[in-house]
């Protein structure tokens, strides 16, 4: 896993100044709190002392986080060690007296982290869409793409929306960024979809091809917004896959079956996946997804023995 | 300011905790708890009274222990379950008939666990203040287990700075005027003296002990008994009454730790409702350990570039680590000897006031 990739590992709402989260990248263990200015810090989860987890312990009003097993302090932004308390001594301690920091970059309602602290932070994205929520799966992250890209209905549920196994334009790249658009029907009564001529609506699914992270599209035929959203799977500990999600359902929705999207929750992010459906889902999109990933990161080689 | 004297062992010749820092920092580093296996040791399997006519299942280091009290009231130490009539064969560790040498004394079952020839009942350690035929009322005698392996909760008894964190609730927080830490050892055993100055009173002594003032004066005394994985935890507190604990830690496998504890509260006033409650504080206690340690057990299951950082506080821990690899070494090298005697009355050392 390169160093300087940026992870959505939590949504802002979930970080306090109160309570110290803990998430993963991987097998690195990640605890995240807010200093009381707001400021989200990332520190390795395990105390350099007795490797005991940090998110255990509790935030002190100056932003510092305690170990909760001996109360050793740490600086959030240096992870540099600023107090034992037992020794009751004013010393400064050795530089290598340090919990390991990350980079930390919050836009748009997303905490994201980077394992490498000193990688230059990534753009700010805008506003926070208002709906939002967590699920973790017992599915590998590079599985949970190519079952996002293969069939979205094992991961993801629209109010009112049925996938199609039709796609308006196979997984391409763009701007850096697989993106591919599937039919879509509503949940009414129809002809069924391979009978179809036209489909009503449409997902357009836009998905960074390293990370994961998936804007979401959903528009009419008559390219009216419906809801937009962006998925954020992030691998973690045990081969889980973390998603946090954030959606909006746009205000003007032409229709009776599009304004019924509006009753209950409009995006449900699965909690459970069905693996008997899994197991036998037909890989196309994600055998795509493969080959231009390897596209990709030969052009990124390229670039870089140029520079 | 905290202040450290240490005193050395003076008799081995070959002290592990040598004079030189750098080779000692080592030993303390290559710290891998999970591969320890000290054998030639008396293992306090059980408490008396948990066993009888039918046997009850013990371990150490998964090796089994079936114990059950024959016609007689002896207790006999077996591999194998008496009704397994297929038990296959016997390991290096009992006699022909598949039995371990065993004892009871101090109100425990003491299993040994290493060439049965060497087996002596002068290498159980000494507990003074548990009476010796056993027989203290079952209230004061509790089973709790820790998911870690039992050198990591042997390092975390030792280190009494947690307490303040983990279990301020219970033992009071870190608020003190000074603390000095001492630490003693020979080649069988650790001993750390803790004394705190004006230190904030028990919670639990404030609200079932009777104590009225905020301060106290402490001195904590935590003994271990390095081959059979077991721990005396002495207090002193003024005001306050003394704390009597027997900790064993029975590495019942390499990753959990079996805990027959033994709070003597005989020397509480019977009116006292801290003579009933004490005992059972460790019920919580042990939990706060365990948020800490079972975390940390896999942690410290693979050899580690990172060292881990230490305080002058971790005096005591660090010399634990290094006696324990140190045994751990000779008995490697097949030297199970005991080169200082465990048995002999540890009153004075751990300043023991009797009733
Ligand atoms: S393990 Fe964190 S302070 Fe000791
Ligand atoms: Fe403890």
């Amino acid at each position: 896993m390169s160093e300087a990739i940026w992870w959505a590992v939590a949504r802002s709402e979930e970080i306090s100044a109160e309570k110290p989260f803990n998430v993963d990248i991987g097998d690195q263990p990640i605890v995240l709190w807010r200093e009381t200015d707001g400021t989200v810090r990332a520190l390795e989860d395990r105390c350099p002392h007795r490797r005991a987890p940090l998110s255990l312990g509790c935030i002190l009003g100056s932003g510092a986080i305690q170990c909760g097993y001996h109360g050793w302090t740490f600086d959030g932004e240096s992870g540099q060690l600023v107090d034992i308390p037992n020794l009751k001594s004013e010393r400064k301690y050795p530089p290598v007296y340090k919990a390991k920091p990350f980079g930390v970059h919050e836009s748009a309602g997303f905490v994201r982290i980077c394992l490498d602290a000193k990688a230059p932070p990534p753009a700010d994205d805008g506003y926070a869409l208002p709906l939002s929520g967590t699920s973790t799966v017992a599915l590998e992250h590079g599985q949970y793409i190519a079952a996002l890209f293969d069939d979205p209905s094992l991961l993801i549920s629209i109010k009112g929306v049925r996938f199609s196994p039709y796609l308006l334009a196979e997984l391409c790249e763009q701007e850096g960024q697989l993106v591919m658009e599937r039919s879509c029907q509503w949940a009414s009564p129809h002809w069924p979809a391979p009978f179809t001529s036209d489909f009503p609506i449409s997902l357009r699914i836009a998905t960074d091809p390293v990370t994961g992270e998936s804007d979401l599209t959903l528009r009419d035929d008559e390219f009216n917004l419906l809801l937009q959203a962006t998925l954020a799977p992030v691998p973690g500990a045990r081969q889980v896959t973390q998603v946090r999600w954030r959606a909006m359902l746009s205000p003007e929705r032409p229709g009776l079956a599009a304004k019924a999207m509006g009753l209950g929750a409009p995006l449900r992010v699965h909690d459970h996946i069905d693996g008997a459906a899994l197991r036998v889902l037909k890989p196309s999109a994600s055998i795509h997804a493969d080959d231009l990933r390897e596209k990709i990161a030969a052009r990124t080689d390229q670039q870089d023995e140029v520079a | 300011m905290l202040e450290i004297s240490d005193n050395p062992a003076t008799s081995a010749n070959d002290d592990p905790i040598t004079s030189d820092p750098r080779q000692f920092s080592a030993k303390v580093n290559a710290w891998m708890p999970h591969e320890i296996m000290l054998t030639d040791a008396w293992f306090p399997l059980a408490h008396s009274f948990a066993v009888d006519k039918k046997p009850v299942r013990r371990a150490v280091y998964s090796q089994p222990f079936y114990l059950w009290r024959g016609s007689d009231g002896q207790v006999i130490a077996a591999e194998n379950h008496p009704n397994d009539t297929l038990a296959g064969a016997k390991s290096e560790y009992t006699d022909e008939s598949g039995h371990y040498p065993v004892l009871e004394k101090y109100g425990y079952v003491w299993g040994w666990l290493g060439t049965p020839e060497n087996a002596a009942p002068e290498h159980v350690p000494s507990i003074p203040y548990l009476p010796e035929d056993g027989g203290l009322p079952l209230h004061m005698l509790g089973t709790v287990r820790f998911d870690c392996c039992a050198p990591l909760s042997l390092e975390n008894l030792i280190d009494l700075t947690h307490a303040d964190f983990i279990h301020a609730d219970v033992v009071g927080d870190e608020k003190m005027d000074s603390e000095t830490v001492e630490v003693f050892h020979d080649s069988e055993t650790i001993t750390m003296v803790r004394t705190c100055v004006n230190k904030s009173v028990a919670p639990i002594m404030k609200m079932f002990g009777g104590v009225r003032d905020d301060v106290q004066q402490v001195r904590q005394v935590i003994r271990i008994y390095l081959r059979s994985h077991a721990a005396i935890a002495y207090g002193r507190f003024s005001p306050g009454d003394n704390v009597q604990l027997f900790h064993p830690c029975v590495p019942e496998t390499r990753d959990r730790t079996r805990l027959d504890y033994a709070m003597n509260t005989s020397n509480v006033k019977k009116s006292n409702l801290f003579r009933y409650i004490m005992p059972k504080a460790s019920y919580k206690v042990s939990r706060q350990d365990s948020s800490m340690t079972s975390p940390q057990s896999p942690r410290y299951m693979r050899p580690e570039k990172r060292k881990d950082l230490h305080s002058p506080l971790d005096e005591a821990g660090q010399k634990y680590r290094v006696l324990m690899t140190a045994l751990a070494e000779r008995q490697a090298r097949g030297d199970f000897a005991y080169r200082d005697d465990v048995s002999a009355d540890c009153s004075d050392i751990i300043g023991y006031e009797k009733a």
